[in-house]
C-alpha cells in the first residue's frame, strides 16, 4: 500500500510538472504569436531600414536648417545607439547615390545635407564630393538707365519746372560668376568594388558645380597607353561624366585641357572585394573630379 | 490516469499558463525591430514632423514634405500638420513654431492662430543646384 501511495504521489508531481511545462508553452505561444503586445511607443532604433533612412534624412535636413550639431547627434543616437552614427549617415548617402534615388533638386539638397553632416565629423563614404555646393551666384545691380528723354524747355516767359528724374530702376539681372578655363583636381578617391573592376570614373564640373559635357579627357600611361574620350557620352549618366577601363598593374595619369593642378598618378593596384559572400581580387577603381575655377 | 493525476496535470497547466502569460506580456514581451514609421511613438512622430518642416525651409519643396510625411500613415497629412502646429502654438513650443507654420501655410492650412508666427517669404532666390547628378 505504501509503495502504491508513493507511486501515486510521484505521478501527481510528474503530472504537475508536465502540466506547468505545457501551460508555460501555451502561454508563451499565445502571448508571443497569437496575441502579442500591441506595438506602441516604438523608438527610432526599432525602425526598419527604409524608415531609418527617412528619419536620418530628416535629421540631416533639420541640421542644414538649424546647424544644431548636438541635437542632430542626439537624434541620430536614437536611431543607432550601438554604432558610429556619422558613418551610418555616410552609408545612407552612399546607398542613395548607388541606387540612383537622386531625381529632383530636393534630392540633391538631401545629399548635400547628409554629406555636410557626416564629413564634418570625419566620416566618409562613396558619395563624398559628388554633390558639390555650387559657387555662389553674384547679383550685379546695373546703374539705372535714364529712359525718358530730356527736352530743352520751350521758349516761354514763365519758368517751367524741370522734368522729374526717372525713378524706375530695372530689376537686377542674375549673371553667371566670372569663370576661367582653368580646372583643378577637386577630388580623387579610390575604391574597391567587384562590380566595377578597375573603372576610372571622371567627372568635370563648371564653376557653378554643374557637369560639363564634351570635355576631352586624356589618359596616359607610362607604358605608352594614350587614350582620349569625352564627357557626357555615357547614356544614363550625368553630363560631366566619362569613364575608362584600367588594366591591373598600370599607372595612369588623367588630364583635361586647362588643368592647372599637378596631374595625379593613379595606379590600378589589385585589391580585395566581396562578391557573393566570397573575397575576390579585383583592380582598384578611382573617382576623379575636375572643377572649373571661378575668377 | 487517476483523477488525482489528472487534477495535478490541470493545476500544472493553469500555473504554467499564468506564468507564461506573465512572461510573454510583461517580463519578455515581443520586441519589434523592423517597425514602420507608423508605429513610431507619438513624441518621435512629432519630432520627425518638425524636422520635415525644417527641411521644407531648406528646399521649399512642399511635395517633398508631403512625401516625407506620408510615411507616418496619417489619413490627412495637411490636417495633421495643422493640428500639430496649433498644438505647438498653444503649448508655446517656440523653436518648432516658425517652421511648422511655414509648412502649414505651404499646405494651405494657415489659420488665424498661425498668422502672427508667419515667416516673411524668402527674398533671395534659392541657390542653384546641380541637375542630373
Amino acid at each position: 500500500m505504501a509503495g502504491t501511495g508513493s507511486t501515486s504521489r510521484r505521478g501527481m508531481w510528474i503530472a504537475l510538472v508536465v502540466g506547468i511545462a505545457i501551460g508555460l508553452g501555451l502561454g508563451l505561444f499565445y502571448t508571443w504569436e497569437l496575441d502579442p503586445v500591441i506595438e506602441l511607443n516604438t523608438a527610432p532604433w526599432q525602425l526598419n531600414a527604409a524608415a531609418r533612412e527617412d528619419y536620418v534624412i530628416a535629421v540631416a535636413m533639420s541640421y542644414a536648417y538649424n546647424n544644431d550639431l548636438a541635437r542632430a547627434f542626439d537624434r541620430l543616437r536614437a536611431v543607432a545607439p550601438d554604432r558610429d552614427v556619422w558613418q551610418m549617415v555616410a552609408d545612407i548617402a552612399c546607398e542613395r547615390h548607388k541606387s540612383i534615388q537622386i531625381a529632383s533638386n530636393s534630392d540633391i539638397l538631401v545629399m548635400r545635407a547628409l554629406e555636410r553632416l557626416y564629413r564634418s565629423q570625419g566620416a566618409s563614404g562613396c558619395a563624398d564630393g559628388l554633390y558639390p555646393t555650387p559657387a555662389p551666384v553674384v547679383f550685379l545691380s546695373p546703374t539705372p538707365v535714364q529712359t525718358a528723354p530730356v527736352l530743352p524747355p520751350p521758349p516761354t516767359k514763365t519758368p517751367v519746372p524741370d522734368l522729374p528724374a526717372p525713378t524706375a530702376s530695372p530689376a537686377p539681372l542674375p549673371t553667371d560668376p566670372p569663370t576661367t578655363d582653368r580646372y583643378i583636381i577637386a577630388r580623387v578617391e579610390s575604391y574597391c568594388d567587384a562590380s566595377r573592376d578597375g573603372l576610372l570614373e571622371v567627372r568635370v564640373f563648371d564653376a557653378r558645380g554643374q557637369g560639363v559635357r564634351g570635355v576631352p579627357v586624356l589618359v596616359t600611361s607610362g607604358t605608352g597607353v594614350r587614350d582620349q574620350f569625352f564627357t557626357g557620352l555615357k547614356p544614363g549618366r550625368e553630363p560631366g561624366y566619362a569613364d575608362f577601363q584600367m588594366e591591373q598593374g598600370r599607372a595612369y595619369q588623367v588630364s583635361i585641357p586647362g588643368l592647372v593642378s599637378d596631374p595625379r598618378s593613379l595606379t590600378a593596384e589589385p585589391c580585395q572585394a566581396q562578391s557573393g559572400g566570397e573575397t575576390v581580387t579585383v583592380t582598384t577603381s578611382y573617382r576623379i573630379n575636375f572643377q572649373q575655377q571661378a575668377n | 490516469m487517476s483523477k488525482r493525476t489528472l487534477g495535478s496535470l490541470l493545476i500544472g497547466v493553469l500555473i504554467g499558463l499564468a506564468v507564461g502569460v506573465y512572461l510573454g506580456w510583461v517580463q519578455f514581451p515581443v520586441e519589434y525591430t523592423n517597425s514602420s514609421m507608423q508605429a513610431l511613438a507619438p513624441r518621435y512622430q512629432d519630432e520627425y514632423t518638425v524636422m520635415v518642416s525644417e527641411a521644407y525651409l531648406v528646399d521649399r519643396d512642399a511635395e517633398a514634405a508631403l512625401r516625407r510625411l506620408a510615411v507616418l500613415g496619417k489619413e490627412n497629412v495637411p490636417d495633421y500638420v495643422q493640428d500639430l502646429t496649433e498644438r505647438y502654438i498653444t503649448q508655446s513650443n517656440v523653436p518648432a513654431i516658425p517652421s511648422m507654420v511655414a509648412l502649414a501655410e505651404a499646405m494651405g492650412r494657415l489659420t488665424p492662430l498661425m498668422e502672427v508666427y508667419r515667416m516673411p517669404p524668402p527674398t533671395a532666390p534659392a541657390s542653384p543646384v546641380v541637375e542630373g547628378q
